[in-house]
């Protein structure tokens, strides 16, 4: 509670930080609206009426519809890495065994090219749900294990060694010693793994199925819609920058705040 | 204690003062005779600016009011506000460098004048006197900085080269009303302000340290403030980059995005307020260095969004957010600011000095937010002036006495 309160009361300074991150971005349009002069309104719409587009896609109920379609399925394919990871990683962690061997499996999953999964998975599960929502899966899960593996591996012993000859009851030993430790950790992989979601379940929507943003992606395409696809993509990347900068960001700097 | 702490501010120049007899308290430090001559001037420039512009004198300016309108407002404040920055930071910048004062400032000073002479009568006198002077100005104070640009370390050398710059600039306009240059005298100005705001940063950034230390020593809060060169030099990147493009490609929609980007980039700055530790932000003298980056920030954010948007048609409107209103507030801000600790006394807000950062802010809304009142142009025009004014007088009411007289802790300066 008090944690939480923490974020909230350095929300506003944080926040207000951000200016210059939002000067570099806008130094970015200028530069797009720039390369739209040079290129013209076909290769490279400007920034202005991709942002137009934005507005009339934003108010159109269909194009909700699809948002909705793929927050759901990157929300269950992460929502399943992000236990399934967090648990075996922490568990693997603790057994030098389990962490050696588990090592040269998530090498092949993290080696192993997002597109081959998807072509597995489509004839594995056909064209739907379960095609994207498994690729997300496989995709996002090795980054989140990683995390939790690292995180219990690196545990300072000598910091168990206090806690015992301290005898902390239990409940103090995991939230002042070993928690943050391991949140600090796990909690950027979470994010890292998240940014990983988001860019697969597009991928995977665009190839696999016949609706979703990453489907509306597709037919933009076929149509040389310009306009739209740029639309699509600044719906992406907003909505991850502010996932991950509004809400999780915050929360990192304070889990990350002990270590200075 | 708080006599030896007074005596802690501001300082370091005391060991090598010069031992120049009989000088008079007024050309005792280089920012005495400056802010004397600053703060009336300005009452009465802006006095025959309102006359002029209502038709009750007429000064033909070679036929182009509004450009050497521009000018005055720009070096002709410039060289006065650089020449009393320079000469009081610099002997405490770099221990070891003697203070300029005394008979030397005299003359310097009279050059200034003579400049402001040869301005207003540049009808009579030519535009060649007037660039002879108002460049030997400029060109002094550069020979003066020579050592911060020199300076082996190279922590100030920053200022001293955007000098050089402001000195091309201005030898460029005058070229150009001489007809040695094609460019047009208006948009060199502009090249000219932007370079100007580049300078007032890289002042403040300095003027922020010391000032905004001094006051928590003074108070007693125990943190420290940090004014970060990279966010500083993000903005001075993005301003750079607006003047230039600006320059190149007026009304260019790109350069609307940069206004935009240039403005959030000067925001950017305002975070280091946010301490560690301590809250300053209730401190008046920080709200009142706050604003200036504020009006900087709002100047260049309108001009984006004028760009980009087609309504609206008030760019050079917008602008006065930069130039009355941040410039303005710097040049205020640090005469006060100068006015308080280099005459020995603590760093003191009150209602003065509240209503001299309130009447310039005013004063820019309703220069500046004169589009979306068409209908009261005229009055906005005058109260903004009117508005504009009255801190120098106030300024002159109470920091008149101070410049006057020795310092209060009885040190040389």
């Amino acid at each position: 509670m008090k944690f939480a309160l923490k974020i909230l009361k350095d929300f506003p300074a944080y926040l207000w930080s951000g200016w210059g991150a939002v000067a570099s971005i806008l130094l970015f349009i200028a530069f797009w609206d720039a390369g739209n002069q040079v290129y013209g309104d076909l290769v490279l719409p400007s920034p202005l009426e991709t942002f137009k587009t934005l507005s009339v896609m934003l108010s159109d109920e269909s194009v909700i519809t699809e948002i909705k379609t793929t927050l759901y399925r990157a929300s269950i394919g992460f929502g399943l890495s992000l236990v399934l990871g967090t648990s075996l990683g922490l568990l693997a962690g603790f057994f030098a065994t389990a962490s050696m061997m588990s090592r040269p499996i998530v090498t092949i999953l993290v080696g192993m090219p997002p597109i081959a999964w998807i072509v597995l998975a489509m004839i594995w599960f056909g064209m739907g749900d379960e095609t994207v929502i498994f690729t997300v899966i496989v995709a996002s899960f090795p980054i989140v294990f990683v995390g939790a593996l690292q995180g219990t591996r690196t545990l300072d012993g000598e910091l168990k060694e206090m806690a015992k000859s301290f005898k902390f009851p239990w409940h103090m030993k995991f939230f002042d010693v070993y928690f943050p430790h391991i949140f600090s950790y796990v909690f950027p992989a979470w994010v890292s793994g998240l940014g990983m979601a988001w860019k697969i379940v597009i991928m995977a929507e665009l190839l696999a199925t016949s609706n979703g943003i990453g489907a509306s992606l597709a037919v933009a395409r076929s149509q040389l819609d310009t306009p739209t696809a740029l639309a699509i993509v600044v719906i992406m990347i907003g909505s991850l920058m502010f996932i991950e900068y509004i809400i999780l960001e915050p929360i990192k700097r304070e889990v990350e705040l002990w270590r200075d | 204690m708080s006599q030896e702490q007074e005596k802690l501010h501001a300082t370091s120049h005391y060991l090598y003062y010069p031992d120049e007899k009989d000088i008079p308290p007024y050309l005792a430090y280089g920012f005495r005779p400056i802010f004397l001559l600053l703060a009336p001037y300005m009452i009465i420039s802006m006095t025959l600016w309102g006359a002029l512009w209502s038709g009750v004198i007429y000064i033909p300016f070679i036929g182009n009011i509004l450009t050497w309108h521009i000018y005055e407002m720009l070096f002709g404040i410039l060289t006065a506000g650089t020449l009393a920055f320079l000469s009081t930071g610099l002997p405490e910048l770099f221990p070891g460098m003697v203070p300029f004062v005394g008979k030397r400032l005299k003359y310097i000073m009279i050059l200034w004048l003579a400049g402001r002479l040869s301005f207003w009568m540049i009808d009579v006198t030519g535009i060649y006197l007037a660039a002879f002077l108002n460049l030997s100005m400029l060109g002094w104070i550069i020979w003066f900085a020579k050592d911060a640009v020199l300076d082996k370390l190279q922590r100030h050398a920053s200022i001293g080269y955007t000098l050089v710059a402001i000195f091309a600039i201005e030898v460029w306009f005058f070229a150009s009303e001489l007809g040695f240059a094609k460019s047009s005298s208006l948009d060199i100005l502009k090249v000219a302000a932007g370079a100007i705001v580049v300078l007032v940063l890289l002042a403040m950034r300095r003027v922020n340290m010391e000032a905004v230390n001094e006051l928590m020593e003074d108070k007693g809060i125990d943190d420290t403030f940090i004014s970060r060169p990279p966010k500083t030099n993000l903005a001075i990147f993005a301003i750079s980059l607006f003047t230039i493009v600006e320059f190149l490609y007026p009304n260019n929609s790109a350069l609307g995005w940069l206004g935009l980007a240039t403005g959030a980039a000067i925001l950017a700055i305002t975070a280091d307020y946010k301490l560690k530790d301590e809250f300053i932000l209730n401190q008046p003298f920080v709200i009142y260095l706050a604003l200036i980056y504020l009006m900087l920030s709002v100047g260049y954010a309108l001009m984006g969004w004028d760009i980009l948007n087609v309504n609206i048609n008030g760019i050079n409107h917008f602008r006065h957010f930069i130039t009355s209103g941040g410039i303005g507030l710097a040049y205020l801000v640090v005469m006060i600011i100068i006015g308080w600790i280099h005459t020995g006394r603590h760093l003191t807000s009150n209602i003065y000095t509240h209503l001299m950062i309130g009447l310039i802010v005013a004063a820019t809304f309703l220069r500046g937010l004169i589009p979306f009142f068409p209908e009261y142009t005229s009055e906005f025009y005058a109260y903004s002036a009117v508005l504009f004014v009255i801190p120098f007088v106030l300024y002159m009411k109470v920091f008149f006495g101070f410049l006057m007289a020795p310092r209060a802790d009885g040190i040389k300066g």
